[in-house]
Order: structure tokens, then sequence, then C-alpha cells
């Protein structure tokens, strides 16, 4: 199964379009099934806008406090793609300092292992996780894209 | 391209007062902050370009600063709501 078609199936699963909309998706595909590699041409023939506005645009964090405190943000995912790219171009002595600052702090990520070719595929990668966080407190995080 | 916020719909609801909706036109500050695009980068530009000369490794601030002001611009649509016991703050970028 073309990763295409699992992507659509994958988003009627998970209501996120109707069946309707998934047939039409999935005729848009069409002749491409028997396409040998991305050089015979694009993985998707005909009109591909359906597909790509089903994708999920925003990243949500939704804390909830046992106190009543709420926090919610929704994020563009392109603003989290930029933000991403960023990265990879900050310089190396500040990328130095914050290595240190967040291994210090607990987070041994080092950013400049972050390569730009890798971020596309971090973000699509960002479009399905979902993160659910409910403490002993009461306090609730949710983090997800839609 | 996208294209910035052009306005920021900040509603600020103390639990004991009545409630401040602002309504800041961003679109007005575009010209400002297009004359800044221009002027830090062909700084940032120059920049390089002496950095490049000198034989410096990295001599990418121009790209570092562009990816930034995109960055800024790709916050349309960010929405930030705080609730507490004392205030509720609701920011919009449309």
């Amino acid at each position: 199964m073309s990763e295409d078609r699992s992507r659509i199936l994958n988003l009627l699963a998970e209501g996120k379009i109707s069946a309707d909309e998934a047939g039409r998706l999935l005729d848009a595909l069409g002749s491409s099934e028997g396409a040998p590699s991305a050089a015979a041409g694009p993985a998707i023939k005909g009109d591909a806008g359906p597909l790509i506005a089903a994708l999920p645009k925003f990243l949500y964090v939704k804390v909830i406090g046992g106190q009543g405190d709420n926090v919610d943000v929704k994020i563009p995912i392109a603003l989290v793609r930029s933000g991403l790219k960023l990265t990879s171009l900050i310089p190396p002595q500040a990328m130095d300092q914050i290595n240190d600052s967040m291994a210090e702090h607990g987070m041994s990520i080092d950013f400049s292992n972050l390569k730009p070719e890798d971020i596309d595929e971090l973000v699509e990668a960002l479009r399905e996780m979902e993160i659910n966080v409910d403490s002993k407190d009461g306090d609730t995080v949710r983090v997800y894209c839609a | 391209m996208s294209v910035p916020p052009a306005i920021l719909d900040l509603r600020v609801t103390p639990a004991d007062k009545s409630p401040v909706h602002i309504w800041l036109p961003l679109f007005l500050l575009w010209p400002v902050a297009l004359a800044l695009v221009v002027v830090s980068l062909v700084l940032t530009i120059l920049v390089d370009v002496a950095l490049l000369l000198f034989g410096r490794p990295y001599h990418h601030y121009t790209i570092l600063l562009a990816g930034s002001f995109a960055a800024l611009a790709h916050t349309r649509g960010m929405v930030i709501r705080i609730n507490d016991s004392e205030s509720a703050i609701d920011m919009t970028f449309q």
C-alpha cells in the first residue's frame, strides 16, 4: 500500500475526513498506484488540494491544572517548521551555549545534529504525534496536531 | 510566501473587573517593519561578506535573519489562552 493511500485511510480512521472525501482522494490517487518510483512522476495524480487541506495545520498544547488554571496554545505547523529550520542556522558558539544550558536542565538534546533535510520528515512525524499526560495532582497535558 | 499577522486580538478579563478587549492593527506596522527588514538584511549581508573574506566558517547571519523574519510571519493563526483564578488572557494573531 502506498504511503499516500495509508495516510488517507489514517485520516479516515481518525475521523478527520469523511468516507466520501476519502473515496474522492483515493480516486484522485488513481493510476499512481502502479508508479514504480518518484522519477516516473508525482505520487498524486489529479487534484491533491483536498488531501493537503485535510492535513493538520496546527499544533495544540493544552495544559489543564488541577486547581483550575488552564493554558491553551495553538501553534501553526508552519511556525514549528520555521523554528526547526532556524536551529540549523544558529552560530556554533551560540549552539554550544544552548546545548550546555539544556543539558544543565536535564535535556541532553544536541540541536546541531538536526539537519535541514531531516526537518520535513520530523514535521510530518509531528503531525501524527499525540502526547497525553495525567499527573497525580490532577494536572493534564495534551499535545496533538489537528 | 506567508503573510504576517495583520491584527492582534487581545482580551484580558480580570476576575473582579470588566473585560478589556484590545484590537491592535499590526498591519499599520508593516511599512516600518519592512524598512527595518531591509536595513538589517543589508547590514547582515555586509557582515557575512566580511566574515567570508576573513575565512570564517560561519557566515550565514543573513539567512538566519531572513529565517527569523519568516518565523515571525508564520505566527499568523497562533492563539494563546491563559486562564487562572484571577484573570483570563486570550491572544490571537490574525
